[in-house]
């Protein structure tokens, strides 16, 4: 495999289910161009669902989003969605590979898939966040990630409008940054524009 | 959930290799990477387990094989595409005697069964023959059958409707034993066989390949090849369809072609 990675690339993984859209958008309002780093969000979503997230979160953020295609580079300052009724991988290439087998936890795109590609990618991860949602997937995903060293937060159950997917993971391990909702916009300006890795 | 490395994967695929001679080499690492741990989760073991367990002749590196080239599919699985196919494909079609179609990479034969009904409806099913392939025989077997689970045909249902579809799409399969068999008549105009598109060559030539969510799972090298070979496949004017999420950007045959839409990846062959 051609290894042609950008080194200065890093990602910002965000997966969630129902309850997590809300809070996608304010997290969506604090980003500032430009963006050093790609962030990549998957959300569970119906498979009729096509192409509306960037149309929908279009006045949210000047950031350039995309719903990326099989073999896409993955770049910096740019926000990209996982499509519906696919699962997204992330190569050791820097680029987005979509895979088609069964859904995981009734889910495609899962959480976990993306994650862990991420986490044997290659590619530093700068921040991996899990919201709210009522399915356990991304549990997994998120401690591969935190075992690998990368920076990890999990959304309050208590704040979650869906619990079960945080205390999941927080069940799975429990060394991940507990976010609050009340102090939710200050940990993400903190995730986004430290330069800690 | 069993983990692996990508070094300890291409040790595995250098392993299937040399036992088998089946080549892994050009297949995408991501989504082989994900297979094999989910081959290995279900079977309970570890890489070392694994390597230390295939051996010449043995069964597990065919059924390794098999699991980690399965393809998952579903009848009309994006339905705008079937429609879009029936009003602005079938009419390029009207003029042809005698029609060939090719579902390569067919799997289970969800998609070659959804063009057949699609066919049907528009009155083309009997000047036609739909070639469906795959390099699995344990999916090409389950393909000739023709057998689904009814909780699938709630799925294929769904997007038979959203398809446009004129009946029900139970008017195509009967039910036994509380499995759904797709009726002779559909079945009957597919022919199914084993055909490896990084490897077997040209067997004939066709007015419309679908080759939808397969190339996914070639490296940007292999899918160049496999790109080479459908186009080899087409007859002028004929079409090729990809997958929703794939595009022929990087195939190195992309000025070959005229879009006929582009976010359901409908190409015709110009030149």
């Amino acid at each position: 495999m051609n290894i042609k990675k950008d080194d200065s690339l890093s990602l910002v993984l965000i997966g969630g289910s129902s309850g997590s859209f809300v809070i996608f958008e304010e997290i969506l309002k604090l980003l500032v161009q430009p963006l050093s780093f790609a962030i990549v969000f998957v959300l569970h979503r119906g498979k009729s669902s096509t192409s509306v997230l960037p149309e929908l979160f279009r006045n949210r953020t000047n950031v350039f989003m995309s719903e990326p295609h099989h073999l896409d580079t993955i770049e910096t300052n740019t926000v990209y969605f996982a499509f519906p009724d696919y699962h997204l991988l992330i190569g050791p290439d820097g680029r987005f590979y979509y895979d088609l087998s069964e859904k995981v936890f009734f889910s495609r795109p899962c959480i976990d898939a993306t994650f862990i590609s991420a986490a044997f990618s290659g590619i530093p991860v700068k921040a991996a966040l899990l919201l709210s949602g009522s399915s356990a997937d991304g549990a997994f995903g998120v401690k591969v990630l935190a075992q690998k060293g990368f920076a990890t937060y999990v959304l309050n159950p208590k704040d979650a409008e869906s619990p079960r997917m945080p205390e999941a993971a927080l069940q799975q391990y429990d060394k991940h940054t507990i976010i609050y909702k009340s102090t939710l916009i200050k940990v993400v300006q903190d995730i986004l524009y430290s330069h800690a890795m | 959930m069993v983990l692996i490395e990508y070094s300890e994967l291409e040790t595995l695929i250098g392993r299937i290799h040399e036992i088998s001679g089946f080549d892994f080499s050009g297949y995408a690492r991501p989504s082989l990477l994900r297979r094999a741990s989910r081959y290995l989760t279900q079977h309970t073991m570890n890489v070392k387990d694994l390597l230390l367990h295939i051996e010449p002749g043995g069964g597990i590196v065919y059924d390794l094989i098999q699991e980690l080239t399965v393809n998952y599919s579903e009848m009309f699985r994006d339905p705008d595409f079937f429609m879009k196919v029936k009003t602005d494909v079938f009419s390029y079609l009207e003029s042809y005697p005698a029609l060939r179609f090719w579902v390569a990479g067919c799997a289970s034969g969800e998609e070659a069964f959804s063009m057949a009904i699609l066919l049907k409806e528009a009155g083309y099913l009997e000047r036609s023959i739909i070639y469906a392939t795959d390099l699995n025989n344990k999916v090409l077997t389950a393909a000739r059958e023709g057998v689904f689970t009814l909780g699938n045909t709630r799925t294929f249902s769904e997007n038979y409707l959203l398809a446009a579809g004129k009946n029900s799409l139970s008017d195509y399969y009967h039910v036994a034993y509380n499995m759904a068999v797709i009726s002779p008549e559909i079945r009957k105009k597919i022919v199914f066989s084993l055909h490896d598109l990084t490897g077997d060559g040209v067997f004939n030539e066709f007015q419309f390949i679908s080759c939808r969510n397969v190339m996914i799972y070639f490296t940007l090298e292999l899918r160049q090849n496999v790109f080479r070979l459908l186009y080899d496949s087409l007859s002028m004017l004929g079409f090729l369809c990809l997958g929703k999420r794939e595009t022929l950007r990087y195939s190195g045959i992309e000025q070959n072609f005229k879009i006929i839409d582009s976010t359901l990846n409908i190409y015709q062959k110009i030149q």
